[in-house]
């Protein structure tokens, strides 16, 4: 993103000298705003100057990656407040938490790996182990990190106010780039040397968002800049709100210190409150989500939500292609065809279901558009839907030939019988009339 | 873009008489008629004939305020009318305006900061209008330098590139859109942009639709305001529609209904 | 360093609208209901207002809800013959605000219960809770159409809120809000400009109306296109508070309805083993969707599982501490 002319005026000696060929430093800067020009020409700007400006220009959200190879996480990298601005970039990670004093920390890391799902033909996953030192000793530290790396390639984050634990679980553990957690006021010198020394990324840890934005200045002077920031806050309301300032400081204010990926931790003990607080955090801005359990039937509501908020509006979103079954059905359902176009979908699915008659959707891959954008653009022919007819089995599924084709595309009624050999019957054209429908053809 | 209703205005005769004869009435009425067409701010001017501006603004304020919650836009070259006025301002107003004249900034720019108004900045020196964008642009960066450095929020500053009537100067046209677009590129968050837009009609045939096509045109150039005929049907209906096709309004089938009821 | 907080400017507010009605003013409520009023994105109490918490209304029908699963069907067992004594149990047991009074028995297909059912129905449930009700058709339009006026009439002085009204249907429910002074449940089809228009629809036949709609913008389970309605939510918010009054309502969202069907809540773990414990992931479903929406904007959830509601409360309860 480019500077304005008054963001490079405040860094420009205002001195009017002219030797840069512009009759007044406003000029010169806005020159420069407008890439006419280029700073070298002041002979007396400021080296700090210079670095204000070159950090000025980078993007709100620095891109931070953890992890290594096909595991590797990048959070960051944001630029929007609303999703329906533009995108959500990175999916939220969520982090799963495994003690060092635990029994059985394989067990335990095996539940977090097997934390995947195929739902809705999207493939769902948790992404890092978040190992923490409990048990307060390096040693022991060190060897849960042993046991859990042997059971995973997902990302880690180390968890210890003790730079000795840190580092010794970073003798195993260093190559796997894990996220170092967390350099606080007390201890942020020596974190930020492991790190830097590690080329690990470090979570910053403040007791509020102005010690959060201090501290994070001191660790950037050392020179290091792969950083994750937590605001100290655990209350669901405090998160919220420090989360969205965070956001809002870096994208609006493109202010530096908050111009990193976030971290949050859940607070609660019973699972299904936890839910809850990371269906928050997720949606409003946490690059990464630390929870407690590990249930299954947790995580799949939880990252369903995950994927709807991350999906990009400005992307046709499709279900899978095929014959969907809605209700208890048998031989004699009736069929029902539209794309595959996700909104579409859902309003007929709505509907079909509301008929209370077990039927099949077979919804075609238009690509993931509407019936009538489809249609138009020759993705929803008498030939797709012949050949969805075939692919999907319901031929072997039902024992009629009978299809509802939507109203709008009556049109394709003849071509689509000779085609396929199946009954065509015209349905309505809007979803909403699909009851009534039903009721006067299936009832 | 906004729309700040220009009728009451001591040029127009019923005005004047008004002032003159301290009778609400004419004002008030303006007042109502242009808040339903959906004005956004009212734009008060005593007017060349009155002696007393400052006891004029004064009155035209309060009885504007008595049937009319919108924000006003103080129009004047005489500072103390204008002060005058925004101390008599039951919610924050708008200065109408001040030119890149250094000792002209110094007294609006702290004003505007002690009442927490928005101020409208000319594009114009000392010297005059200029001609081409960029000495207007190089104008407007000095007001928003100045606005900024008295502590004046950059959105409250309406920079006017300063429109001429479109049959003398017919040059100047490209130049005024284009000051608009640079203008916005000058801070972050950007100065807002403003005309008057009866300006580019003045002495011509078919003003009004002139002034439409000069509106939709500059909106789509990043034009925020204009002060402006309320009472223009077609002008108002051509706004609602550039509002609703900048994606700055929601779209619904009565959209320009709804954009007379929001008096942004 | 102090950190200079960012904050919105906002010009505008979300309507306040009140819920029922007390024996003063004209009805048999204990207490009335407000919501919306809203100056802020939700719960963000650093820039503006959130002055009426959002509330969650536990829907009640007149026919025993065969399709729910067990594991919700359980908590109602000993009341879901009788809704008068379902609506107290919500109310009494679980902390309902707010009663969503369903006439799924109004359905052709179900009981075909006549007007008169149902205005015997809701005189029960009026009786035996003192909490706001808001009434819900059977979903065939025509059906609904029906029965609307005679309920309308029948709770004459309750201002009840009356669903639902829809871009090409909105006359019946509209004039039976407008005669006997109920508030208005305004659906539009994940369809934001819908939205706007239905609202001005029903202000051109009375403008007082204008305060009392809510808006229904149709929502989806979570995993099932929930972020078309989260972003329309979003917008139409975003946009209230920027000035655009006729987006500037109170939102309503049906999360029980949503979820409840879905394979997600019914589909027993052994047939589904990857998706974990059927009891505890149906009630996180309706948690979990209810949860979306509560950040989008939404004031008013309808749910159904005991615990889910109790959990949402909770979780709203953290959300309006002023921190």
């Amino acid at each position: 993103m480019g500077l304005t002319g008054l963001e490079i005026f405040k860094h420009l000696p205002k001195t009017n000298c002219k030797e840069c060929g512009f009759p007044t430093c406003l000029a010169f800067a806005m020159a420069l705003a407008n890439g006419k020009t280029t700073l070298d020409l002041c002979p007396y700007v400021s080296d700090e100057a210079k670095e204000a400006l070159a950090s000025a220009s980078a993007p709100p959200i620095r891109m931070v990656k953890v992890g290594v190879g096909e595991n590797e996480l990048e959070m960051g990298d944001e630029t929007e407040i609303f999703r329906h601005d533009k995108r959500f970039n990175h999916l939220t990670a969520i982090a799963i938490i495994v003690n060092d004093n635990e029994e059985d920390i394989e067990a335990k890391v095996e539940a977090i790996n097997a934390l995947e799902y195929e739902h809705v033909g999207q493939h769902y996953e948790s992404n890092m182990v978040a190992l923490i030192n409990a048990s307060g000793d390096a040693a022991t530290f060190k060897s849960a990190a042993e046991k859990a790396s042997a059971k995973t390639k997902k990302a880690f984050l180390l968890i210890s106010d003790d730079t000795a634990a840190i580092e010794a679980a970073l003798e195993v553990l260093a190559a796997q780039k894990p996220l170092l957690y967390a350099a606080n006021k007390d201890n942020y010198e020596k974190m930020t040397e492991i790190a830097k020394a590690n080329s690990c990324p470090l979570v910053v840890k403040g007791e509020d968002l102005n010690s959060l934005a201090e501290l994070v200045e001191k660790i950037v002077a050392l020179g290091h800049n792969d950083l994750v920031l937590d605001p100290g806050s655990r209350d669901t309301g405090k998160v919220l709100v420090d989360m969205t300032q965070i956001r809002r400081q870096a994208v609006k204010n493109k202010f530096r210190p908050f111009g990193f990926p976030t971290i949050t931790f859940t607070s609660k003990d019973d699972p299904q409150e936890e839910l809850l607080q990371a269906g928050t955090y997720l949606a409003k801005y946490a690059s990464i989500v630390v929870m407690k359990t590990a249930k299954r039937e947790i995580h799949l509501p939880l990252m369903s939500w995950r994927a709807n908020v991350y999906t990009d509006p400005q992307k046709p979103v499709a279900v899978e292609a095929g014959a969907h079954e809605v209700g208890e059905v048998d031989e004699n359902s009736p069929v029902y065809c539209t794309t595959n176009f996700s909104l579409t979908y859902f309003l007929v699915e709505g509907e079909v279901d509301s008929t209370r008659i077990p039927s099949y959707i077979l919804s075609v891959d238009t690509g993931g558009i509407s019936v009538l954008t489809a249609y138009a653009d020759n993705k929803f022919t008498a030939e797709t839907i012949t050949k969805a007819i075939k692919d999907s089995g319901l031929e072997d599924k039902v024992k009629h030939r009978k299809i509802v084709l939507p109203g709008g595309v009556a049109v394709l009624k003849g071509k689509l019988e000779e085609e396929s050999g199946w009954d065509v019957l015209v349905g309505p054209r809007e979803s909403a009339d699909i009851p009534k429908y039903a009721k006067e053809h299936f009832a | 873009m906004i729309i700040i209703g220009e009728r009451i205005n001591g040029m127009f005769r019923d005005i004047a008489e008004a002032i003159r004869e301290k009778d609400p009435k004419p004002v008030q009425d303006w007042a109502k008629k242009q808040e339903a067409m959906g004005s956004g701010y009212l734009d008060l001017n005593v007017g060349p004939a009155v002696s007393d501006r400052v006891s004029a603004m004064k009155w035209l304020v309060e009885v504007t305020q008595e049937v009319s919650d919108l924000p006003l836009c103080l129009d004047s070259t005489d500072y103390d009318a204008i002060e005058a006025g925004l101390e008599v301002c039951k919610r924050p107003a708008m200065i109408n305006s001040v030119p890149a004249v250094q000792d002209k900034m110094d007294r609006i720019f702290t004003m505007a900061n002690k009442y927490n108004a928005e101020v409208i900045g000319l594009a114009m020196s000392a010297e005059g209008i200029p001609k081409d964008a960029e000495s207007r642009v190089a104008l407007a960066m000095e007001l928003v330098a100045n606005c900024d450095a008295y502590g004046v929020p950059l959105d409250s500053l309406y920079i006017d590139p300063l429109v001429l009537p479109c049959n003398v100067g017919q040059d100047h046209g490209p130049e005024v859109f284009e000051t608009l677009r640079q203008v916005k590129l000058l801070s972050d968050p950007s100065p807002k942009t403003v005309v008057g837009l009866s300006n580019i009609s003045q002495g011509t045939e078919n003003r009004e639709l002139i002034n439409r096509n000069f509106a939709v045109m500059a909106m789509a150039c990043g034009l925020d305001a204009a002060i402006a005929d309320a009472c223009d049907e077609e002008l108002i209906a051509a706004v609602a529609t550039g509002r609703v096709l900048l994606n700055m309004d929601i779209y619904c089938d009565s959209f320009v209904d709804v954009f007379k009821t929001q008096n942004l | 360093m102090a950190v200079e907080i960012v904050k919105e400017r906002y010009r505008s507010q979300v309507r306040e609208v009140v819920l029922g009605a007390t024996k003063e003013e004209g009805g048999t409520r204990g207490k009335t209901i407000k919501v919306g009023g809203q100056t802020a994105l939700p719960f963000l109490h650093f820039e503006g207002e959130n002055p009426n918490r959002p509330v969650v209304a536990m829907e009640v029908w007149d026919i025993v809800p065969e399709e729910w699963p067990d594991n919700l069907k359980s908590y109602f067992e000993d009341v879901y013959e009788d809704p008068a004594a379902w609506a107290k149990k919500c109310v009494d047991e679980y902390g309902a605000d707010l009663i969503a009074l369903r006439f799924k028995g109004a359905h052709p297909d179900r009981k075909d219960a006549s007007a008169e059912d149902c205005v015997a129905v809701l005189k029960k449930v009026l009786e035996a809770v003192e909490v706001p009700l808001i009434i819900l058709g059977c979903g065939v339009s025509e059906k609904d159409n029906e029965i609307i006026g005679p309920i309308g009439e029948a709770g004459a002085g309750e201002n009840l809120l009356l669903g639902t009204a829809e871009q090409d249907n909105y006359k019946s429910v509209a004039s039976a809000c407008m005669a006997h002074k109920h508030c208005i449940i305004a659906q539009s089809p994940v369809d934001i400009n819908i939205c706007k228009q239905l609202n001005i629809l029903i202000a051109e036949m009375s403008t007082p109306l204008l305060d009392k709609i809510i808006i229904d913008p149709v929502i989806s389970a979570v995993g099932y296109g929930i972020e078309y309605s989260y972003s329309i939510m979003e917008r139409a918010r975003f946009g209230a508070l920027q000035g655009d009054r006729m987006l500037a309502m109170p939102a309503i969202a049906n999360v029980s309805q949503e979820v409840w069907n879905k394979k997600e809540t019914y589909v027993p773990k052994d047939e589904e083993p990857e998706w974990g414990e059927q009891a505890d992931r149906s009630l996180a479903w309706e948690s979990a969707t209810a949860m979306a929406m509560l950040h989008s904007g939404t004031d008013i959830l309808v749910m159904s599982h005991p615990r889910a509601v109790e959990i949402i409360k909770t979780h709203i309860d953290e959300l309006m501490q002023n921190s």
